[in-house]
């Protein structure tokens, strides 16, 4: 980026004219970006202004672009409908957990497998990478039954549990490890270091970008993971948001479309803002995720 | 064995490795040898299982479910790697030196990723509806008549699809982001003194040194996309007329285990989902020394 | 030689993982459990949970649960709640490591499945009068001879009509005496009066419980019967084509528009005219824009002069692998008794099956809910189900759904059905 910035300030005459036509045709490059951005932001808006919508409007032919009141009461109705409170605070405790559950197990196995020897290696991680490929909803039964007998049904750990084992998480990070120098390992041993310390004093800490990008997907999955959770989970305040909205669209009898606006922008709300607030390193470790 | 050949980390790989792996161990691993073991049997809903053989296969094989759910998964794959096209375009243009509010751009562009998918399928439903969504009465001002996207053959398909393209499309322009960054300014310099014009220099330039981050792209993309379950069950509702028609492999495969009770036949399709997604991972990654420049 | 600690841990976590298997799996060969009512209510302790799927009806099961406490005070019951399109896949999975809740919510489509499967507890220990419900519920809920859920409310189904859209179009308002040709011709006056407002005729959700069954009844053809498909009896097909023809002349949405916008939610919001649907949705018409402007008929009458309805009412049953057999059974009676039943009555989201306790329901709205208990009373037939239901079912719904309205005639669509049903139904064990 200091690259881009240097050249420019350097820049001879004779490309300065080239500039000048690069920076003119960005006008188009604007116009392009504006109406992606425009079809990347409009469902959000079109949720906002449900949100505030009547059912009447909502359903409404021709469309009532512009309402008329502000149907506050569908937010309201939200928190009569559902503990919603309860439910945030599970989501953040089961998405927190399995975060940092993830980062601690999956860096240390990444690690081993990437810079560590040891017999069965190759063995051991052929097994983890098998599972890579196989959708979630396929362990649905067997994992149920071992929660079970862990006696960890309608629990933050039962629907944690699962999710702190990651062979994505694992793959990732020893992916990210192989690219550390290997300098840095040797030098830490010839001081003396054992691996442990090897790993927690110097190649940890320049694992940050690795770590977010782990961090990203596994808070973004956990946060809107509904199946295992509704699966586990049986009273309404153990259940994270992901599943009291199910139970809002899943209602008998008639409920506005309005309300499930609210309680959907509700529901996603932290994690925007958490993004929007983070976006930079947000951005660095999905950048990094691809690079590997 | 001697102790010179003993790993000179000790015990410590046990320590890093063993948490992990006995939890995936536990967790997954034993889970998917039941499913294959399961897909021999016919199981009950409560368990209570008898062993058949291949007779799961046998149906799978006859079963015209199977080949549409084959087809619609594939078709949707498809459409969402359109995605990754499209974002190397909104990348290039988002790189452009000296382009002002690219952070903004890039934001926006991204929040469709970060959004709840089936909180944000539910918002989609109601622009889809075709009686009352925006999309049809936008079309109809244009004096297009919409079809009715959620309930109609085919088109419920590409209303799934065309959510999680829009999905994904600011996930794949970070990555192509990133790998523009990394492609040296020199090569383009040196490019402009030949002579070579804007395209030209994409072209040859831009295109195949972004090929190892297409290549990654493409991979995940195509898992994803075999995965489909969350935003159809939240876009089109399980009673919907046109499930049958439009269901995904895991959707079918959810429909067999939970609805019409027949475990052993969706522990089958789980292996053939398994099957599939690993051919054509395999194949993509065999392909890749055809078409990726790793400098 | 040391064995390496690799395979170690992988000889230790085989052998967890085979112990976990075999508990897992070794509950099945026991013969579902008897519930029998404790004699000393205070010496009853236990924490049993009650599953339930209407969130709408919560509060009541609350209050019910109140009541029990001052019967049993050491009984601790939690309630669990599933949206009912996950309830069974839930359920299932439950089940498939013993560990279903103590009490639940059965239906009949999924309640052979169960049975048939040795998961419920046998009804004889609670000494309860079955006379006091519904004979065709009882039915529904029997399985070989013997019972094994508690009916906990009933529907039937009825005419649901708009008075003020009728006088709006200058339309008769429907009779008693009503048959399907006079649904048709008021449908069709409806229709040329209102569809430029964009209000339909009708809008019948072409679901199988609140429109073919009762159709198909009525004209004296049948859904399943004796252990064979009813669809290839030509009754039935004339009853498919009364419904196929009805959404071609745009009397009512299709299915394809039933699914994006549900039929009540139209009638509802004063957007269609009449509708063919049941007692379930009191709660929701008493919260409806137009629920001054609502009124409640009989069904109409089918071509024979006959009018029947499908009366479907949501079960109580208890888990015949409860740990706690004294509490469960003691909840699970009190929830089949008179006190239960009032509770429901009151709080309006229910029509408790307990006989004589219904006057609460009719009372709660100012239609004429009577129909519904009349109906129960006088002319409908048990919900055809099987042993696996959810299997034929799954055929109504893929066949039969996209084919009303369509060019086929209902009788080859009914065919197809009848052949792949009976399949289904052979396949059942």
């Amino acid at each position: 980026m200091t690259e881009t910035i240097a050249r420019t300030t350097v820049t001879p005459a004779a490309t300065r004219s080239a500039r000048a036509e690069r920076l003119g045709s960005n006008r188009l490059a604007h116009v392009v970006l504006i109406i992606g951005s425009l079809v990347m932001m409009f469902p959000f808006l079109w949720q906002l202004k449900l949100s505030i919508s009547t059912q009447a409007e909502i359903t409404s032919v021709p469309p009532d672009l512009v309402p008329s009141g502000l149907e506050w009461r569908n937010f309201t109705e939200v928190f009569e409908r559902l503990p919603f409170l309860e439910q945030f605070w599970v989501s953040v405790a089961v998405t927190l957990s399995r975060t940092i559950g993830q980062l601690v197990l999956c860096s240390l196995a990444g690690y081993a497998f990437a810079r560590m020897s040891f017999r069965f290696k190759g063995l051991m991680l052929a097994l983890i990478l098998s599972i890579l490929m196989v959708p979630g909803q396929v362990y649905l039964i067997p994992q149920y039954q071992i929660v079970q007998q862990l006696g960890w049904l309608d629990s933050i750990q039962g629907i944690v549990a699962p999710g702190i084992f990651s062979a994505f998480g694992t793959f990732l990070m020893m992916q990210f490890f192989k690219t550390v120098p290997v300098e840095l390992e040797e030098a830490a041993r010839l001081d003396g270091c054992n691996p442990w310390q090897t790993f927690w004093k110097v190649v940890l800490p320049v694992a940050k970008p690795g770590l977010t990008s782990l961090a990203i997907i596994t808070v973004l999955v956990s946060w809107g993971d509904l199946l295992w959770p509704l699966v586990i989970t049986s009273s309404p305040e153990k259940m994270p948001l992901a599943v009291g909205m199910a139970t809002l669209s899943g209602y008998q009898g008639s409920i506005s479309p309005g309300v499930m606006m609210a309680a959907a922008l509700m529901a996603m709300a932290p994690i925007l803002i958490l993004f929007v607030v983070l976006q930079r390193r947000v951005v660095e470790g999905i950048a990094f995720s691809g690079l590997k | 064995m001697s102790s010179a050949r003993r790993s000179p980390d000790g015990r410590w790989p046990w320590l890093f490795v063993l948490p992990t792996f006995f939890g995936v161990l536990v967790f997954y691993f034993w889970p998917l040898l039941k499913t294959v073991y399961d897909s021999f049997t016919d199981t009950g809903p409560f368990g209570g299982s008898t062993w058949v053989g291949a007779a799961n296969y046998s149906e799978l094989i006859a079963d015209t479910e199977v080949y549409r759910a084959i087809v619609n998964t594939v078709v949707y794959t498809a459409i969402v790697l359109l995605g990754i096209p499209l974002a190397v375009l909104f990348a290039s243009l988002l790189n452009r030196p000296g382009l002002r509010f690219a952070m903004v751009y890039r934001t926006l562009f991204f929040l469709p990723y970060v959004a709840m998918p089936t909180a944000i399928s539910l918002v989609w439903r109601i622009i889809y509806n075709g009686e009352y969504g925006i999309l049809n009465q936008s079309l109809g001002v244009l004096g297009i008549d919409g079809p009715r996207w959620i309930s109609t053959e085919w088109f419920a398909l590409v209303a799934v699809a065309l959510l999680g393209l829009w999905m994904s499309i600011g996930f794949n322009m970070i990555v192509l982001s990133a790998g523009l960054k990394g492609i040296p300014g020199e090569l383009y310099e040196a490019a402009s003194l030949d002579g070579a014009g804007r395209a030209q220099q994409f072209r040859s330039i831009t295109v195949p040194l972004l090929t190892p981050s297409i290549f990654f792209l493409s991979v995940i993309t195509t898992i994803a996309g075999f995965q489909l379950f969350d935003q159809l069950f939240a876009l089109l509702g399980p009673e919907n007329p046109v499930m049958s028609k439009t269901q995904s492999l895991v959707f079918l495969f959810y429909s067999a285990a939970f609805d019409t009770n027949e475990r052993g036949y969706a522990a089958a399709v789980a292996v053939l989902i398994l099957a599939v997604v690993g051919l054509l991972t395999l194949f993509q990654f065999r392909l890749q020394r055809r078409w990726v420049t790793y400098d | 030689m040391r064995i390496p600690s690799a395979v170690n841990a992988v000889v230790v976590a085989a052998l967890v993982l085979t112990a976990a298997t075999l508990t897992a799996c070794g509950g099945n060969s026991d013969t579902a459990g008897d519930a029998k009512v404790p004699d000393d209510p205070a010496q009853v302790t236990g924490d049993i949970t009650y599953a339930i799927w209407d969130v709408n009806q919560q509060p009541a099961m609350q209050e019910i649960i109140k009541a029990f406490n001052q019967q049993y005070p050491n009984v601790k019951v939690s309630i669990s709640l599933a949206v009912f399109d996950q309830y069974f896949t839930k359920l299932k999975t439950q089940g498939s490591s013993d560990n279903l809740p103590d009490v639940f919510w059965m239906n009949g489509p999924n309640f052979q499945l169960f049975a048939a499967n040795k998961q419920l507890a046998g009804l004889d220990g609670l000494q309860l009068d079955f006379a006091n419900y519904p004979k065709a519920l009882n039915a529904l809920y029997t399985l070989d001879g013997k019972q094994y859920g508690v009916p906990k409310d009933f529907d039937t189904i009825a005419l649901w009509y708009n008075k003020k859209l009728f006088a709006d179009a200058k339309v008769a308002e429907p009779t008693a005496d009503w048959t399907w040709d006079d649904y048709k011709t008021a449908a069709g006056k409806l229709k040329a009066a209102l569809s430029p407002k964009g209000i339909y005729a009708s809008s019948d959700e072409l679901g199988n419980q609140g429109n073919y069954y009762p159709a198909i009844l009525s004209n004296g053809g049948s859904i399943l019967k004796d252990g064979k498909s009813g669809y290839a009896d030509p009754k039935t097909a004339e009853a498919l084509q009364f419904w196929s023809d009805m959404v071609k002349e745009g009397y009512t949405p299709s299915g394809a528009q039933g699914a994006e916008i549900r039929g009540r939610d139209r009638f509802f919001s004063g957007k269609a005219a009449m509708m063919w649907n049941g007692n379930w949705l009191v709660s929701a018409a008493l919260k409806s824009p137009v629920k001054n402007d609502l009124a409640i008929l009989p069904l109409p009458k089918a071509p024979s002069g006959e009018r029947k309805t499908v009366i479907h009412g949501i079960g109580n049953v208890m888990s015949a692998k409860t740990k706690n057999p004294e509490a469960s059974a003691a909840f699970l009676k009190f929830l089949s008794g008179k006190e239960a039943a009032l509770i429901q009555a009151k709080a309006g989201a229910a029509n408790p099956a307990y006989t004589g306790t219904q006057t609460d329901f009719v009372n709660s709205a100012p239609y004429a809910l009577k129909t519904f208990i009349d109906a129960a009373d006088q002319y409908s037939e048990p919900y055809p189900v099987s042993k696996d239901t959810a299997v034929w079912n799954k055929l109504e719904l893929d066949l039969l759904l996209p084919a009303f309205g369509g060019d086929k005639p209902m009788a080859e669509v009914g065919q197809e059905v009848a052949t792949k049903m009976d399949e289904a139904l052979g396949k059942e064990k």
